[in-house]
């Protein structure tokens, strides 16, 4: 597990209170189950709209929405990676 | 839990709702001078039952509201809604966005997503800010505070101008052909599917919709809630009823304009602008004055102007607000005159 190489998870919001804590909740996940993924934080609105990303925070799972308009709760983000 | 008990349940937490609602006066006006033992007719008396009544009275309606308000949000996603504004002739287009504004989940944060969303996909411009103007400023948290406060007269003269304001301003900025003072990135970016993904929602998501609009939007903004409650408050006991008059009366033809430039930059959420509103009109504010002034601050702030300038162009952004901002100016004006 530890050499596999990481997949992306992108947290998509320009800086509001509701995308920092959509990214706080997955980074908390991934780091507490230590799931191979790196997580990073996207403000850029170009990469919005290429998803058809409308309404934000939105989690991107290699570049597909799974999750998107509110703050998912850990669970939910714990079953969506199980399955990813 | 079985679909009975689930109904019982939702029964029994209704009748709570409503005891608790029709006994308030009652339990301020104990609370106030039986239990805090404060004497009838006293500015700190009268400031204090007002807080006390006025607190649960606001955060139990905007309970109620904010509930089945998620329940109802949960029907209209932003696809849907784009789906639907970009099938439509323009005309038909800006009144429905309007309408499609108020019961479309939006949050400030996303209006540059959103616009881009609905502009890239068809969506007519002048569609698109109906619907941008609309969403922020007919607010379901506005408009329980209002109907709280005031009665459904001026919620329902809220909202009305609210809508008639997003329409005209929509249909203004359509017939500009403004088109091209939109960034050039922006036209050249072709709109992503955005494919509604496919989820079966039942009842009992939609409950937990609701559920969640409760925590996020009753636990973010109680606080201000009452702050704003408590200033209300500190103005009703101690400020002389007529003060306002002199600045924010009817006949001072310039308060509509004043209060228009002070609040089109300030931003804040309409739970927080409403209580120091009440307070306004109880020491004698016109209330078209004090609309323009809510209005104002709600519907255009400096934060998502500055958004904005991302993807639109000075000129556009220009017109945006001054469409708008003479649009709150006629509601103002016309209420003083009307009323």
């Amino acid at each position: 597990m530890e050499n596999a190489p990481h997949r992306k998870i992108e947290v998509l919001g320009p800086g509001c209170a509701r995308c920092k804590e959509t990214y706080r909740v997955v980074q908390h996940v991934v780091e507490k189950e230590q799931l191979p993924f790196d997580v990073e934080k996207v403000e850029s609105i170009e990469r919005m709209v290429e998803l058809g990303l409308m309404a934000t925070p939105g989690v991107v799972i290699d570049g597909k929405i799974v999750v998107y308009g509110r703050i998912p709760k850990a669970d939910e983000i714990r079953a969506i990676l199980a399955k990813a | 839990m079985s679909p009975w008990a689930a109904a019982l349940l939702g029964l029994g937490a209704v009748a709570c709702w409503l005891a608790l609602y029709l006994s308030l006066s009652r339990i301020s006006g104990w609370l106030t001078y039986s239990v805090l033992g404060l004497a009838e007719g006293k500015h700190v008396s009268s400031a204090v039952e007002f807080l006390v009544f006025e607190v649960p009275k606001v955060l139990l309606l905007l309970t109620a509201v904010v509930f089945a308000v998620g329940i109802v949000r949960s029907y209209f996603t932003p696809e849907r809604t784009r789906r639907i504004l970009a099938g439509t002739r323009e005309s038909v287009g800006t009144v429905l966005a309007a309408l499609l504004g108020v019961v479309t989940p939006f949050c400030s944060c996303s209006a540059v997503p959103l616009f881009l969303g609905f502009v890239t996909a068809g969506v007519p411009l002048g569609v698109t800010f109906s619907f941008l103007i609309s969403a922020p400023m007919v607010n379901e948290v506005a408009l329980v505070l209002l109907f709280g406060l005031f009665g459904w007269k001026v919620a329902a003269i809220y909202m009305g101008t609210g809508l008639v304001i997003a329409m005209a301003s929509g249909w203004t900025i359509g017939r500009l052909g403004m088109e091209d003072q939109l960034e050039p990135w922006v036209r050249k970016v072709r709109a992503g599917d955005g494919e509604e993904p496919i989820v079966a929602i039942g009842w009992r998501d939609r409950i937990g919709f609701g559920l969640e609009a409760l925590r996020e939007i009753v636990g973010k903004v109680w606080p201000y809630v009452v702050a704003g409650i408590a200033v209300g408050a500190a103005i009703h006991g101690w400020v002389p009823t007529n003060f306002m008059a002199k600045f924010m009366g009817k006949d001072v033809w310039w308060g509509v304009p004043l209060v228009v430039l002070i609040g089109i930059p300030m931003y804040s959420n309409a739970a927080g602008i409403i209580p120091v509103v009440q307070a306004l009109l109880g020491k004698g504010a016109a209330l078209g004055t004090v609309l323009a002034f809510m209005m104002s601050v709600i519907s255009i702030s400096t934060p998502e102007i500055i958004i904005l300038r991302k993807v639109l162009r000075p000129k556009l952004i220009a017109v945006f607000v001054g469409v708008v901002t003479v649009g709150i100016l006629l509601v103002g004006f016309l209420f003083n005159a009307l009323l």
